[in-house]
């Protein structure tokens, strides 16, 4: 009843997270990373990104860093070791907040942006970067479902730490010898069909509450024993 | 009318675990229309006391999340930095206390609808022989309590009658008749269950529990429904992660719909008007 009743929109909006990862030198690389689906978790993002890393799942909490971009270089004991590590957090407005989950338990929409440091210490921030000095103005309207069905299947990751890719559909077609300052780091699973708004679900909801309501006008127009 | 106490035990398993699994407020506003209906045909004025419990045990969860938890994006207000309350008060957080708030209102009003429908003697009647007498015992030993407190609050209005104090001073001069109506219930409970011939064999029923059709229904819906609800879980709802909660699936509807399976059979069924006593 769903596949009948939902309703898919013309087109398919393509959204993007930036991430920063700021190294114990100081050196930081920045990713603007391109995705299908409405939210992606803060590991798909590293993941998508390219960037080398190493996780470690810590069941509900979520997973955490133990390597990232080669630093440390060598996967601690215990994923953390005794020194720095690396600190997750997300950029809320125009301030850094450190993450209550694990990156793979945190989602991130369009326009979010996740930062990581490698330091010891908690709350050791990285340097200041708004999104859009990351990832530039989101593609024109003229992205269609049909264009982004075409993208390739496989992250293209960029090899050198540079930002601001281009977001041009061009930049998601494959390319043999990406170019490193005008490719789009990756994107989603470009098969995947738009997201449908479906109604059959929230019909279905609706219905079984009427119909639990009309069972309780019933029920309490009779006597009780 | 459903009255085996093993089909109100495999529905209320089956509603917590439906309540607890994935705790989506959609499911369980869904879960609460189901428990009110099969409370509704069993209804009495006892049980008003319970649910008001129940609402107060809900808000608790509430006050604590959104004052002490200082997670979420979505923020409603910040205090300034008083010691515990200071700072962020999120919505994120009061829809996770409120989440929780509302699976403890479930399990109080699904142990509400079990304690109005299933007589404490026919659970004791279904336990294997070799627990019948512990069986036995423990279910003397909880009637015990609500009828101690039935005759604390007897003895405190035959007080008031007398135009005697109520106060919280006037609790030494209620222990002693309390103590006493206790030791004298006591001894009743011992001599009825001698009369009956407690322990000296096997019981025999006057009246034997048998398994009625409504029974069985109930008894496979809710079997049902908890296969469905283990085997096909939902997202769990975290509003911290995603404060709209997501539209339950038809798999989850439909096992919502086997629990509603004790309110249906007892709207086509005809009232049993005869008063139940354990």
């Amino acid at each position: 009843m769903a596949a009948f009743l939902s309703i898919r929109p013309a087109h398919a909006a393509i959204h993007h997270a930036a991430l920063v990862i700021q190294h114990a030198s100081g050196s930081v690389i920045t990713r603007c990373v391109a995705f299908a689906e409405d939210q992606i978790t803060g590991l798909q993002l590293v993941e998508r990104s390219g960037v080398q890393y190493d996780a470690q799942n810590f069941g509900s909490i979520g997973s955490a860093m133990c390597q990232l971009d080669r630093e440390p270089s060598s996967v601690p004991s215990g994923c953390f070791g005794s020194g720095p590590y690396w600190q997750y957090f997300h950029r809320r407005g125009a301030a850094w907040q450190a993450s209550a989950f694990g990156a793979s338990s945190s989602i991130l929409h369009d326009g979010d942006m996740d930062g990581w440091h490698y330091a010891a210490g908690a709350g050791q921030v990285p340097g200041n970067a708004a999104f859009v000095s990351v990832c530039t103005a989101p593609p024109p309207p003229a992205a269609s479902a049909t264009q982004v069905a075409h993208a390739p299947n496989h992250a293209t990751p960029v090899p050198t730490a540079t930002p601001a890719p281009s977001t041009s559909l061009e930049a998601l077609a494959p390319s043999d010898s990406p170019l490193p300052n005008a490719v789009l780091t990756s994107t989603g699973p470009p098969q995947q069909p738009p997201k449908a708004i479906a109604l059959g679900p929230w019909l279905a909801l609706g219905s079984m509450a009427i119909l639990l309501l009309g069972l309780g006008a019933v029920n309490l127009r009779r006597r009780g024993p | 009318m459903i009255r085996h106490p093993l089909a109100w035990g495999v529905w209320a398993t089956a509603v917590l675990a439906a309540a607890f699994i994935d705790r989506n407020p959609y499911l369980q506003g869904l879960l609460l229309l189901v428990v009110v209906n099969a409370f509704l045909p069993y209804r009495g004025r006892r049980r008003v006391g319970t649910w008001k419990l129940a609402l107060a045990l809900a808000l608790v969860p509430v006050l604590f999340s959104v004052a002490l938890s200082r997670f979420g994006q979505h923020v409603l207000f910040t205090l300034p930095a008083i010691p515990i309350i200071g700072g962020r008060w999120t919505l994120d957080a009061v829809a996770f206390g409120a989440s929780t708030g509302l699976a403890l209102l479930l399990t109080v009003a699904v142990f509400a609808v079990v304690q109005t429908t299933v007589r404490s003697a026919d659970v004791v009647a279904i336990l294997p022989r070799p627990l019948y007498r512990a069986g036995t015992t423990v279910a003397l030993a909880l009637a015990f309590a609500p009828k101690t407190l039935a005759a604390f609050q007897s003895i405190r209005e035959a007080r008031q009658l007398r135009g005697q104090r109520t106060g919280w001073r006037s609790v030494p001069a209620l222990l002693l008749p309390l103590l006493l109506t206790t030791l004298e219930r006591a001894l009743q409970y011992g001599e009825s269950l001698d009369a009956r011939g407690f322990g000296s064999g096997r019981r025999s029923r006057y009246r034997p529990l048998r398994w009625t059709a409504p029974d069985l229904l109930v008894l496979i819906a809710s079997l049902a429904a908890l296969v469905a609800i283990a085997v096909l879980p939902g997202v769990p709802y975290n509003p911290y992660l995603e404060l709209v909660p997501r539209v339950p699936n038809p798999d989850q509807l439909l096992a919502v719909g086997l629990l509603a399976v004790p309110a249906v059979t007892a709207s086509l069924s005809r009232m049993d008007h005869a008063p139940h006593h354990a």
